[in-house]
């Protein structure tokens, strides 16, 4: 790994290159120093995919150099081993993580109350909200809820350039997402049902009911339905979203430009809501609940067994096959269901599957993915910055910024324009020629023990004869590798 | 072109269609670009500002082109270019921001109406280069398109040195074990080989035309240049700053509008036969204060001018009701009326690049009655 004066020389060479753009060296980048440990590190010795490169790459943003072999120590045989990974990444509050939040630290804006994060320029923060996803799937040792929230953040997207969603994204990111990513899915969407940002993404703020005869917005009772849970298919009316839609008069938040104080508040105005009786899925919802009408309608939606099928079938789109297959589907809302939507239970049972243990190397990684988990296989330290940023957005994946509510497509065939990118971003990474991202090629062939057991590492497995020939005939070994087909999948 | 509906589907990727939008940021006075010299209240309000009838190339009865864009006028006399008068958006802040935001978002909602048109129209993604932003940062218009690329240089496309060994190798490996990724493998080894033979090689304009050394100029080049290498440009924007005329507004102004009008005609003309499936848009948050000010500029208004030239254009007209510039027919403080809204004149455009399916998703909530153009 990278020596005391190859670090220094890291340090001040960044210091220079950002002198010259008038930014400092972000001093959270020197907590990322524990990553520059010298210590060899052992690769997979098999020529195929094996269980735990296959676990790790699913639950992961990739293998950092000797995850595999923390991984294959956990237990006696592979099965043990990513077993007891499994349990180990089902209860993230138990790790430690003293590197994401030693880098974090730096982005304290982030952890601010909604109505403060208006004091900040909008362009600011969406460079800080996506600095600190990055940061966090990069360093942080919870890798499987950085996964679970970014498949949240699908599920229940939105754009942070609509209306003040702008400032409360980073609101709903932390509130919402983060805080809920693994535990119950009725609070989960509780609670993003009550997000001021979501509150104005999908028009809630204005859903009301002031005269008789006037028609409530419609916008996020028919996403709850299509999207959020029963599924388009679900069996649920056009009456059941308007009846929904009724429930749900009355909330609404405070908006720069109508309000001179307490932006972002989340509010329940009595005198916009219709107290009458609503009938939602062929369950009642007696006259005159109130603010109450929400949790009822929380709970009839979440029960529902539609949900559990769609839910399920997300997940396993999401770890197992674009095309999920029946019986894991199946499988994983039984547990949905049985569990009332707890999420550690359902996604247990995913990953006790035969097909998610099947499934190797069938899913495309999306491109936050294939970033990340290049930057995380080569060991680099980068400030998570606007260059880094650059490529996601060049491959049209860039957080917080798909503009309907569907999130980012997780089928391959949405993503296989962006290989041009891919390969330059490789070649980039390699050259050293992002600014704000390191990478030091020489010292991390050396851990690996030669170039061959790099390319184990990179790979998950030995690189085929086919693929051996292609990286001797290129000086440019880690571009090739990162660019190589086999990198693409997961 | 010539069946525009069925345009996306139809054509070869080489041959696709581009679109340039061209953002006047600062809010261009449409009462200069194209003053409506035939209009007696024109007159009135700009005494000091106006250009006379005899030295602005004549549209119509109505209307002329301010002399500095004289070089326009021969693509207009061509029905190459046609020009849509009154138009703006609902925007009542006069804030550059906000006029800005609303416009190029399309109204308060998620992602710019590029993206979203280039989002919509193709459900199977982009290409690595179909969408491309002049500039230092992507314009909100652009935001959620499946891939946008902010280009400084044509250099940032390729690999770099090195980049010819890497390609072979990585030729062989997706032929190999590409899978779904093989095609779309095949598509970007060929955009690297051109954009390779483009680096290094000194760029001839077309046609006789010769570009400007100013940034627009040379950015509208390289988009040229793009788009001539065939490597699947669908989408650009380009932005010309500087509009916000308080002050001195001819010193200002005039020679912007040399620069437009010779970076745009310069472009066409090297495109030659290209310019069929080139279309370009010129557009402004919003225009300025009929009544000129003390200091010779004019203030924050409303309505404004929109240009569109190129392919298939119905050009060598001036669209839009126009309103008149009677005291009683002004808006607010003063201002041009908006009487044709922005998104009607993009409609037009957008149909003609395989988006005529997709209008209701990129203009959410606003009932299209796309102009004749």
């Amino acid at each position: 790994m990278i020596d005391r004066r190859a670090f220094l020389q890291l340090g001040s060479a960044l210091a220079a290159s950002s002198m010259l753009a008038c930014d400092r060296l972000p001093p959270w980048l020197l907590a990322q120093q524990p990553a520059f440990d010298d210590a060899a590190f052992a690769p997979p010795v098999n020529a195929h995919v094996d269980l735990v490169s296959h676990v790790i790459a699913r639950l992961s943003y990739g293998a950092r150099p000797g995850e595999y072999a923390r991984v294959r120590a956990l237990g006696r045989s592979q099965e043990a081993a990513v077993d007891a990974y499994i349990r180990e990444q089902l209860a993230p509050e138990a790790l430690e993580d003293a590197h994401a939040d030693a880098a974090l630290r730096q982005l304290s804006m982030l952890e601010l109350p909604a109505g403060e994060l208006f004091e900040f320029k909008a362009p600011v923060l969406l460079e800080s909200m996506t600095r600190g996803t990055l940061v966090r799937t990069l360093l942080s040792t919870r890798q499987l809820h950085e996964v679970m929230v970014e498949f949240w953040s699908d599920h229940f997207n939105i754009d942070s350039s609509k209306g003040d969603c702008r400032w409360l994204k980073a609101h709903d990111d932390r509130v919402v997402v983060r805080a809920n990513a693994m535990d119950s899915f009725a609070a989960l969407l509780r609670a993003s049902a009550l997000s001021p940002a979501m509150l104005w993404y999908l028009d809630g703020r204005v859903n009301r009911r002031t005269i008789a005869g006037e028609k409530p917005n419609e916008n996020y009772a028919r996403e709850l339905f299509e999207l959020h849970t029963l599924g388009v298919h679900g069996g649920y009316t056009q009456q059941d979203v308007m009846e929904a839609a009724r429930a749900l008069t009355g909330w609404t938040v405070r908006a720069v430009g109508e309000s001179s104080f307490g932006l972002g508040r989340v509010e329940f105005i009595p005198e916009r809501h219709d107290d009458g009786e609503k009938v939602i899925l062929g369950q009642r919802i007696a006259a005159g609940g109130g603010a109450q009408d929400i949790d009822r309608l929380v709970e009839i939606v979440c029960a529902h067994p539609a949900t559990a099928t769609h839910i399920a079938t997300k997940l396993c789109r999401r770890f197992i096959d674009d095309d999920p297959p029946a019986d894991a589907v199946r499988a994983v809302a039984d547990t949905f269901r049985r569990g009332g939507g707890d999420i550690r239970p359902t996604l247990h049972t995913l990953f006790s599957t035969p097909d998610f243990l099947a499934s190797r190397q069938r899913k495309l990684k999306r491109p936050l993915h294939f970033v990340v988990s290049a930057l995380r296989v080569t060991g680099a330290v980068s400030d998570a910055g606007p260059a880094l940023q650059e490529y996601l957005t060049r491959m049209g994946h860039a957080p917080f910024q798909y503009p309907t509510p569907d999130g980012y497509p997780d089928e391959a065939s949405a993503w296989t324009g962006t290989l041009l990118w891919r390969w330059n971003f490789a070649m980039a990474l390699q050259r050293n020629r992002i600014h704000g991202t390191q990478v030091d090629l020489a010292s991390l062939e050396r851990r690996a023990g030669g170039r061959r057991h790099l390319a184990a590492h990179v790979l998950g497995r030995q690189p085929t004869p086919h693929e051996w020939a292609a990286h001797e005939s290129t000086p440019d070994t880690l571009a090739l590798l990162l660019a190589s087909p086999a990198f693409q999948r997961t | 072109m010539r069946n525009p509906t069925s345009g996306a589907l139809t054509v070869a990727p080489d041959e696709s269609q581009t679109l340039v939008v061209v953002f006047l940021r600062g809010g261009a006075d449409g009462l200069s670009l194209v003053p409506p010299v035939g209009d007696d209240g024109y007159h009135r309000a700009r005494p000091r500002l106006r250009v006379t009838e005899a030295a602005a190339p004549s549209l119509d009865e109505r209307f002329a082109l301010h002399p500095r864009l004289a070089a326009l006028h021969p693509l207009y006399a061509r029905g190459e270019m046609a020009v849509v008068h009154a138009v703006g958006s609902e925007d009542t802040t006069r804030s550059h921001f906000e006029a800005q935001d609303l416009m190029e978002h399309g109204g308060v909602m998620g992602g710019g109406w590029l993206g979203r048109f280039l989002r919509a129209r193709s459900a199977t993604g982009s290409r690595a280069l179909a969408a491309v932003a002049f500039g230092t940062a992507l314009p909100e218009a652009m935001r959620g398109a499946p891939a946008a690329t902010v280009l400084r240089s044509l250099d940032d496309f390729t690999l770099g040195d090195g980049g010819a060994a890497l390609t072979a190798s990585l030729a062989g490996l997706y032929e190999r074990d590409g899978g779904i990724l093989a095609a779309p493998a095949r598509d970007s080894l060929r955009a690297l080989e051109r954009l390779r033979s483009l680096r290094g090689t000194t760029y001839r304009p077309q046609h006789g035309a010769t570009y400007g050394a100013d940034d627009f100029s040379q950015s509208l080049q390289q988009v040229a240049q793009l788009i001539k290498s065939g490597v699947g440009l669908e989408a650009v924007s380009v932005d010309l700053g500087g509009w916000d005329s308080h002050f001195a507004q001819g010193t200002l102004i005039e020679p912007l509008m040399m620069r437009l009008a010779d970076g745009l005609s310069a472009f066409c003309a090297d495109l030659g036969p290209r310019l069929a499936t080139t279309s370009i848009v010129v557009m402004t948050e919003f225009g300025r204060r009929v009544e000129e000010n003390a200091s010779l500029g004019t203030d924050h208004g409303r309505a404004s001018v929109m240009l569109v030239l190129g392919g298939g254009v119905r050009g060598g007209q001036v669209y839009g009701e126009w309103p008149g510039l009677d005291p009683g027919a002004l808006d607010g403080p003063g201002d041009l009326p908006v009487r044709t809204n922005y998104r009607d004149v993009l409609a037009a455009v957008l149909a003609r690049h395989g988006g005529g399916r997709v209008l209701d998703r990129v203009f959410p909530g606003h009932a299209v009655r796309a102009l004749p153009l």
